[in-house]
């Protein structure tokens, strides 16, 4: 049985494993204009990361697009995981399809699609031309705006599959009784749906929040080159930069940032959950 | 729930509003893609397909595309069998530590695509100075990097098919005198393959949409169709990219569409 487990763990070790162990040590090395990195054991890289003003506020624009998309994604998300789970026509199949395959279809696909829709010459702009209502474009692209409506869009199916999942296992009878009872459908949301779909709540904000702290496309695409987010931040490093530890030490903070929020997120929804 | 009119309304447009902005980016990209003057402006001036030609007489988005066939097909050759073993044994068998082993198959999922990326990058520009040969913008190189994507995917859709297996079957044939590889071979396999399936599906289309590993493993002979239509992107939106972009809408289509024929998808997922 072991060997069963051999090959498949042996590729997560060599591929992931160990790059990631080599990156730690090398955001721990020393950069040098001339020779590239000189080997070191110093906290510097990360120290003037958390220091430098540019990517505090680097840093301050990730979090705060990935909490705003993550309560946006959320707030559009129910509603629809809703009407999908509680769907019983033979239409949900189709349903679920359409929620699965822009999910499928790429970001760099949807991003561009986002440019048509946005951009000064782009569809919306002409439509509001063609209506008369506006004369010259109106700047839709390259701002925060766009970025997170190109985030929300991407991250979008992948609450409304989780949500939807918990909701399904929510016993109808529930809140039938409750609405029976004389409860209004907001309170049964409030009292009802929501504390019993409060697991897929929390899976599903954790696992955005995590797509959204680590946008590349939407970012780079739909931010134009003043918008910047973190994992961009992180690929300059390496392809126009150069400085390698200093590039491993922004790597480090994201992932360990995103991290640490996200448990931090888990636990207080899950205290959350069992008070209600 | 039995909402009034105004909530009611209200719920629907949310869910309508929901679905347009999953569904808009990617239909507007296919109604571009025929639109005939080369700067997009609505409503256009007339349509034709012969950006679909042009695309592919541009050696970049075809050789991305066939790079990234051959990327998302190995890498699945290799990730779904060992994947599917891994989950196998985890499932059914009697592993020490399977619970760290299934933490350590599903890793890749968490571990954002950035850091990944940089992560590979350093290692094989390092693996490169001790053997001695090319593993940058190799197909090599690049079909080990997307072998993260297949592993995690596999386990947790087989994962999740074994769960829901009902194990009697499987009892019912051993005490009925077939052999372990037989009862495998005959009744738990057969029962595996809805999950097998859909991994496939997952597996080739995360390695063949993927941008976030690929970055700075591509190189100038040796480019993925994601990273191909980005670069393309930075400096504008044309019916040529939209041509290529739809051709990869059209094949995820056909393959969902494909798949769904074989498992239901919306009972995978």
């Amino acid at each position: 049985m072991a060997a069963l487990v051999l090959p498949a763990g042996l590729l997560v070790l060599l591929l992931l494993v160990a790059p990631m162990l080599l990156l730690a040590r090398i955001s721990l090395n020393q950069f040098s204009p001339t020779e590239m990195m000189v080997e070191a054991t110093t906290a510097a890289n990360y120290l003037r990361a958390i220091q430098d003003p540019y990517y505090q506020q680097v840093m301050a624009t990730t979090l705060g697009v990935a909490l705003g998309c993550t309560l946006l994604t959320l707030a559009l998300g129910f509603p629809a995981a809703y009407w999908l789970a509680r769907m019983q026509s033979r239409w949900k199949s189709l349903a679920t399809i359409l929620v699965l395959f822009p999910l499928l279809v790429g970001n760099v696909v949807r991003a561009a699609g986002w440019m048509a829709l946005l951009g000064n010459e782009g569809a919306i702009n002409a439509a509001l031309k063609g209506l008369g209502l506006i004369t010259t474009s109106l700047p839709l692209l390259y701002n925060t705006g766009s970025v997170v409506t190109g985030i929300v869009a991407v991250v979008l199916p992948y609450m409304i599959l989780t949500l939807a999942s918990v909701i399904e296992s929510i016993p109808r009878q529930a809140e039938e009784a409750a609405s029976n009872l004389g409860a209004k459908p907001f309170t049964v949301f409030r009292r009802v749906v929501l504390p019993l779909a409060l697991p897929g709540v929390a899976a599903g904000s954790v696992l955005v929040f995590i797509l959204c702290m680590n946008t590349y496309a939407s970012a780079v695409l739909l931010g134009g080159p003043q918008f910047k987010m973190m994992a961009p931040a992180v690929y300059d490093q390496f392809v126009r930069g150069n400085n390698w530890p200093f590039g491993a030490a922004l790597a480090f903070i994201l992932l360990g940032v995103t991290l640490l929020l996200t448990v931090v997120g888990s636990t207080l929804l899950g205290r959350k959950y069992k008070t209600a | 729930m039995s909402m009034p009119a105004p909530s009611r309304l209200l719920f629907h447009a949310v869910v309508a509003a929901a679905f347009a902005l999953m569904l808009a980016p990617v239909v507007m990209v296919m109604v571009i893609s025929v639109f005939r003057q080369e700067i997009v402006s609505f409503p256009p001036p007339g349509l034709t397909l012969d950006w679909y030609v042009n695309a592919w007489d541009r050696q970049e988005f075809a050789r991305g595309f066939v790079s990234s066939l051959q990327v998302a097909l190995m890498a699945t050759l290799i990730g779904v069998p060992t994947g599917t073993a891994a989950a196998y044994a985890i499932a059914r068998g009697w592993l020490p530590g399977k619970g760290a082993v299934n933490t350590l198959l599903l890793s890749p999922l968490a571990v954002p695509g950035v850091v990944a990326g940089t992560a590979l990058y350093m290692f094989y520009l390092r693996a490169e100075f001790w053997i001695d040969a090319d593993i940058t913008a190799t197909l090599h190189g690049l079909v080990a990097a997307h072998v993260l994507l297949t592993i995690p995917w596999t386990v947790r859709l087989v994962s999740a098919s074994l769960a829901q297996l009902d194990r009697s079957a499987e009892e019912a044939a051993a005490n009925l005198g077939a052999r372990p590889f037989t009862v495998f071979r005959r009744v738990t396999l057969p029962m595996m393959r809805p999950g097998i399936v859909a991994a496939c599906l997952f597996s080739f289309i995360q390695s063949f949409e993927n941008l976030e590993l690929s970055l700075l493993l591509v190189g100038p002979g040796r480019t993925t169709l994601p990273v191909a239509m980005l670069s393309y992107l930075e400096f504008r939106i044309d019916p040529t990219l939209a041509a290529v972009a739809t051709v990869q809408i059209l094949l995820v289509g056909g393959l969902m569409l494909l798949t769904d024929r074989f498992v239901k998808l919306s009972r995978v997922v």
